[in-house]
Order: C-alpha cells, then structure tokens, then sequence
C-alpha cells in the first residue's frame, strides 16, 4: 500500500486524465449522433413545412427535382412509360382470368417497399415524390381508380438495378391512367419522399435568410478583427495606456502575478524539454574532425550554462511564490501538458480554413493531433508517476514480497508504457 | 449574459455592484459557464473575482477590502472590469468564446482542448492509502479509454467526410464549396434551423454592438479617467495570504527537478570532455585562437536561437486554434487556408519528439530501477521481452 499522501496525489492525477478523456468522448459522441442521423434517411419534418418565401427543408429538397427533370430523368420516365404500356397491352390479352386480389400485391408490395427502403441506400430516381412505406396516399389513390385490382405500389427502381427491377416488374401492374396521374409533376401536393444525403445532398440549398445572416456574421467579423489604424485609434490606445500606468502608479507591485509566474514556468519547462533535446543531439553526434568536436564541446558547454541560468530564473520564481503566495486562479485545471504553442495568433477572431483532400488526410490529421496530446499526457503522467513512486521504491524495506511487488509494479507502470498501444489501423466506414 | 456593451455609456454608479460582481465573475471564469445550476453563490463569485484579479496581478488593493455581498464598491468593480479591458482585447476574445460555430472545425493544436476542461467530476476525496494496483488498473482505463477515443475519431471524420463530398457545390460560398454538419442539420430540422438563424442574427447584433463599442470607445477611456481621479487615495497595502494550493506549486517543482537533472548531466559530460579537450589541444601554439574565437561565435548564435524558441513573444508561427474543414479535392481550391499536408507534418515531427522525450523517461526509469533492485545482493533483475 502506498503512503496517504503520494495516493491522493497520484490518484487525482490519474482521476483529471481519466475525466479529461471521458469528456473529449462525450463530445465525440454528440458530434457522431449528429453526424450519423445526417447520413440516415431523414424523416419528414413534423411541421408542415409550407413557409412563404424563407422557407427551406423538404419542400425545398422535394421540388427541385420535379421542376427540374434531369435529362436522365427524363430518360428513365420514357422507358418507364413504354415498359409499363407494354405492361396493360399484355394484360389486356390476359384481362378476363380471374381477378388479383388484393393479397398478393399487398404481399408484394411490402416486399417491395421495406426491401427498398430499408436497403442502404434506397434505390430511387430522380423522379418526382414518391414513397414507399407510407400507406395513406397511394391507398386513397388506389381506391378511386382501381377498387378491384390490388394495385401495388410501385417503387421506381432506377434503370440499372438488376434485383430490385425483377421484383418490381413483377408486382407492378398499374393503370395506365394512375400512371399518369402520378407522374404529373408536383401537381397534388406529394408526400415527400425519403431523402437521404448521398442521393440528394447535392441539390440542397441554404435558406436565403441564412444565407445573408452568415454572409453579414463574417464581414462582421472582418471588421472587427481588422486593425484600423487612425487618429481615434491611436487616441484610444494611448488613453489606454495612460489609464492603466495611473491604475498602477503608487503601487510597488512585485510585477510577478501568478499568471506570469504560470507562464514563465510553462516557458522554462519548454526550454528545458528543448535543450535535452539539443544534448541528446550533440552527444549523438560523430564529430568528423577535431573543429567539430571542439564545436560540440563549446555547444555542451553553453547549454550547460543556459541550464544554470533557467534553474536560477525559476529559483528566484519560488521564491516570489513563496513570498507573495501568489495563488492562481483557485478552480482552474492546469494544463496537464506544455502546450507547445506560445499563445498564438488572437487578433484572428474568425476560424481560418483547414482544407483537406481525402477522408484518408482527414482521419490522419485528426489521430496525430490526438496522439500528441495523448504523448503530452503520457509524459507528463510518467513524470510525476517518477517523482512519486521512485523515492518509495528506494526507502522501503527491501526485504520480502511486497517490496517485489512494488518493484514489478513500478516498473511495470513507469517503463513498460506500450507506445505503440494507441497506434491505429485505419478502420474503413 | 453579456450586456450591450455599445449602449453603455456614463452610467448611473449606483446600486450596480452586484452587477458587476457577476459580470466580472463571467468575464474572468476560466470557461463560459453555461449552465445556472454550476454556478457559486454570489459571495463565492465574489471571492473567485478577487482571487483572479489578483492572480493576474491587479494593482489596486482597494478591490479585496470590498464585502462580498455586493453592498458597495461599484466604482471599484467599474475600475476592475476598465483594467481588464484595457489591458487585453478582452471584448473580442469573449466574443469569439460564444461565438455561432457554422462549420465543422478542429483544432491543430491542443490549447483549446486543455483551456477549457469539462466541469469537474464530484469527487469524494478518499484519505486512504491505495494499492499500487489500483493504480495499474486506473492506468490501463486511461490507456483504453485513448484507445477508444482514437477509433471514435476516425469514424467521425469518415462521416465528415462523407457529408462534405455528399453535399459539394451547394454552398452559396464558393471558397468552401460544401455544407458543413451543422448546416446540413439546418436543413434537416427547420426547427433546429430556426433557432441557429436567431443565434446568428443576435450575434450579429452583437458584433454590431461591438464595432460601435469601438468607435465610441475614446469617450469612455477618457471619462473612466475622471472616475479613477475621484477615487480617495488609498492609505494602507493590506496583507492577503492564502493558502497555495497544491497542484500549483507542484508544476514549478516538477521543472525545477527536471532542470536540476538536466545540468547535473550536462556538468558530467562537460566536465569529461573539457579535460580530455584539453589534454590534446595542451601543446597547440597560438595560431589555432581565430578558429576557436570563430567556433566560439557560431555556437553562440546558434545557442541565441535556441532560446529564442521559448522566449516570451518569440516561438515558432505553429498553426494555431480552430480551423474550419474544408474538404478540397487535390488543388481544385487554390484560395486561402492551411493545407492538412502542413498540418500533418508539424504533427508528425511534434510527435517524434515528444515520443523521443517519453522513451527517454522510461529509459530513465528502467537504469534508476536496476540500480536500486541490483544493489542488493541476491536479486536479479529479469526484464520482461521488448524492454
């Protein structure tokens, strides 16, 4: 068992990186749901979405394709027509056989309909609105024109599609007059049917009340990102200036608060990971000829003296900590890991672009980053995990077995760190 | 939350104290604080006020003497949230915390992340002393959960994907070409839509609020002038002194160790070449002192450049905060933007190092461990394989 103390701390430690970890989950998982849904046939909207002029959503994705039949379209209706003509001549010869009942083609039309509908993704052409699944319409429709014969569904199947063709040929036998009716184009309100990004993403259109409001948020954030520079902008900093050195005047303030000291020492640590990394490089090194090696020795010996004068920087820090108890802010986290950028760029309000080529690019991207942090925070575990657990292992009482265990254990958390464990294989979605 | 600022003029001084507490308790909060129900009573709001006015080294001490019911002391406040704003561009930078995110962005970096943590989890501190393995176990969650992470990231960005290429040549932007996410999801929920259409237009409002903020601001710098003449000359300094808490002072002695170690080998390994440098170059005349005075030179400059990398206001131009995705198939969009291919390769070396810096822990740890098991007689030490 390990003393009260070093515990507490390493198990607050422990317990900020799992909580840090299950949090960037939960986002995640927010994100996903979102993005899941989108990829998923949407479901009508609950409200009727019949607005005047801003009105985006379903009507909106619904009509473009009736008022505009693509060539292709126009193409599928015309074989279409001659199929299904083809159809009654070959029924009329048959006509006086016994009547269909409604069960077969209700059979075959439910087989039709969860088939493709539920079919990732639904087979549908351009035409205009029609559903399958939805029973109102096509049952009213069916009742007016053809009370005897069953008449199925049909689910337009595009042209190519071999399975879904032969059991759509199959169930349809429609009147030639329905037919019509139901291709007229976006006469009668229609149903709207299923949408579902991959068929259709490309004729969504932004509503033009967005549209405009994200147009004047960017030149907005344009301007007040842009640095002006004028009279009356000089004038105010110089205001500025002035009102913050009279705040100040009178005060001998130990120009040390605590978020400078927090800076500085996020800066020493940074000087301190980048000058081992020059050591290890130096001393790596083969030095060819006796300039090289002398380079080296005089390269060693001014990071030498670099070390000494960061060590006496921070030094003098504790020492201003000490005697002004500078306390930080009390509930912040500290960042767990120096992040290695200094501060950066804030007179950019506006997120700048990130443009990638390919899904492969993006999943990339997205691992590195989160491998990085996951390093940051490896390092900085192994770190205090050193500073904690070592002095145990060398104070205890080297004699019998738990002192083993501890040992096998201590070794097993601060040197057996897998870095490949987080290594990923690109799994294909 | 956030006033017009705009409208806000000459105001009346009074009874605007508990106002204030709060606005300032917003402004300094380490992360916008969406929910009421986090939020401290208004004495403790009060006191996190003062305390990070202090971390961030406010002179005037005038504002700690202040009672926290929110009795008095607006002119204070008033000359409190006047520093803050004159110090910083704290009016943009807390606009751009709530601002309306219309595209799918990531970050580059990693400040973002760590700023602004998740509400602490409700922890009961437990006084006793833990197994090791429990700590193990806790290390291997921690390991997992990485893991976990990782996969659910790739299948994000697969369905980011998906929606970017699905939806190409909608957006009325040319330069993005295609709808994110959250447009997307405008179009699929009108009533989700709306709501993001209000969020925008008060934003809008907002930022226009702002810009005549700016153009109107010289009139308020100057009349907060009069305010801080009027104010009584304050007579005594007083004395605060609270309790460091631990983690704080921790993070500076973690350095300091890793310095102290980081010159004790640096003093070995100089110390043993000096010597043997030396004892060769002993009997060289005095023609060789210009190469040496040369050496001398170019190591200092490169050395001067080292430091620089972690000066104040120096540091390497990092791509830096959130970007918007924008999926581009290779070279069709030419305009502005950081190319993922950079990204990639500031990532990669950053990951070199740092993985360079963890081996280098472990080997550490493994040479410290051998030495305290193998000093006693009777023990070996027996590695597990790939150590």
């Amino acid at each position: 068992m390990l003393p009260a103390g070093c515990s507490r701390r390493l198990l607050a430690e422990l317990r900020d990186a799992l909580d840090a970890c299950a949090e960037r989950q939960r986002q995640l998982e927010r994100s996903l749901r979102v993005s899941r849904r989108l990829l998923r046939v949407w479901e009508p909207a609950e409200t009727p979405a019949l607005e005047p002029t801003p009105g985006p959503d379903t009507n909106e994705e619904a009509r473009p394709p009736a008022r505009t039949p693509s060539p292709q379209d126009l193409k599928e209706l015309e074989l279409l027509t001659q199929a299904l003509e083809k159809a009654v001549r070959v029924r009329k010869g048959l006509s006086k056989a016994g009547g269909r009942d409604e069960a077969p083609s209700r059979k075959s039309r439910s087989i039709v309909s969860p088939a493709t509908t539920a079919s990732v993704p639904p087979r549908a052409s351009g035409q205009a609105g029609r559903r399958a699944s939805e029973t109102k319409p096509p049952r009213g429709v069916r009742q007016t024109t053809v009370p005897a014969k069953g008449l199925p569904e049909l689910r337009l199947l595009s042209v190519g599609d071999q399975t879904c063709k032969a059991r759509g040929a199959q169930a349809a036998k429609p009147e030639p007059g329905l037919r019509d009716q139901q291709m007229a184009p976006s006469a009668a309100p229609q149903a709207p049917e299923a949408f579902t990004l991959k068929q259709k993403g490309i004729l969504l259109r932004l509503p033009m009340a967005f549209r405009k409001a994200a147009s004047q948020n960017s030149r907005l954030w344009a301007q007040l990102s842009s640095t002006e520079t004028g009279d009356s902008m000089d004038a105010t900093t110089t205001a500025k200036t002035q009102f913050l050195r009279k705040m100040q005047s009178g005060w001998p303030s130990s120009r040390l608060c605590a978020a400078e000291v927090e800076a500085e020492v996020g800066r020493l640590r940074k000087a301190c990971s980048l000058l081992r990394q020059r050591m290890g490089e130096e001393l790596t090194a083969d030095p060819v000829d006796w300039m090289q090696e002398y380079h080296c020795l005089l390269t060693l010996e001014g990071l030498q003296a670099i070390a000494g004068q960061c060590l006496h920087r921070l030094q003098e820090l504790r020492a201003a900590v000490m005697e002004h108890q500078l306390a930080p802010w009390p509930e912040g986290r500290l960042p767990s890991a120096p992040s290695s950028c200094g501060g950066g760029a804030d007179s950019i309000w506006s997120p700048q672009l990130l443009l990638y080529s390919s899904t492969q690019e993006l999943q990339t991207l997205a691992s590195l980053r989160l491998r990085v942090a996951m390093l940051d925070e490896q390092i900085h575990l192994e770190k205090v995990l050193m500073a904690e657990l070592l002095p145990l292992v060398s104070t205890q009482e080297p004699l019998g077995p738990p002192w083993l265990a501890l040992c096998r254990a201590v070794h097993s958390l601060l040197c057996e760190g897998d870095l490949k464990a987080a290594r990923v294989t690109l799994k294909l979605f | 939350m956030w006033p017009q600022v705009g409208r806000r003029g000459p105001s009346r001084e009074a009874q605007k104290a508990p106002a204030l507490w709060r606005l300032l308790f917003h402004v300094l909060s380490p992360r916008p604080a969406d929910d009421a129900a986090a939020l401290p009573a208004p004495e403790a709001q009060a006191r996190l006020v003062k305390s990070a006015l202090r971390s961030q080294g406010y002179p005037r001490p005038a504002l700690v003497q202040l009672p926290e019911d929110g009795s008095q002391g607006s002119r204070e406040l008033l000359l409190a949230l006047s520093w803050l704003l004159a110090r910083g561009p704290l009016l943009e930078r807390l606009l751009a915390q709530i601002r309306v995110r219309l595209g799918d962005e990531m970050p580059v970096c990693e400040c973002e992340v760590l700023a602004s943590p998740g509400p602490p989890a409700p922890r009961v501190e437990a006084d006793g002393c833990v197994d090791i393995r429990h700590l193990q176990w806790l290390m291997g969650k921690l390991r997992f959960g990485w893991r976990n992470l990782i996969t659910s990231q790739q299948e994000h960005c697969a369905l980011l994907g998906k929606v970017h290429s699905y939806t190409r040549g909608c957006h009325s932007d040319r330069s993005l070409g295609h709808l994110s996410v959250t447009e997307a999801e405008l179009l699929r929920d009108p009533e989700g839509g709306r709501q993001l259409l209000r969020r925008l237009e008060s934003e809008n409002a907002r930022l226009e609020a702002a810009l005549e903020w700016r153009r109107r601001e010289l009139v308020f710098w100057q009349w907060m002038d009069t305010v801080l003449d009027a104010c009584p000359p304050e007579a005594s300094q007083p004395t605060f002194l609270p309790r460091i808490p631990e983690r704080g002072a921790g993070e500076l002695e973690l350095v300091a160790r890793e310095l102290q170690a980081l010159q004790e080998e640096l003093q070995a390994v100089v110390e043993t070449r000096r010597a043997a440098w030396e004892a060769r170059v002993g009997g060289w005349g005095p023609g060789w002192k210009a190469t040496q005075r040369a050496s001398e030179e170019a190591v200092r400059q490169e050395l001067t450049a080292l430091q620089r990398a972690w000066e104040r206001g120096g540091g390497l131009a990092q791509p830096h905060g959130p970007h918007r995705l924008v999926r581009s198939e290779a070279g069709t969009l030419g305009g502005p933007g950081l190319r993922a291919t950079e990204v990639i390769k500031a990532l990669r070396s950053q990951e070199a190092c740092l993985e360079a810096a963890l081996r280098q822990l472990q080997g550490q740890c493994r040479q410290e461990l051998a030495r305290l098991v193998g000093a006693l007689p009777g023990f070996i030490w027996i590695l597990p394989p790939g150590c």
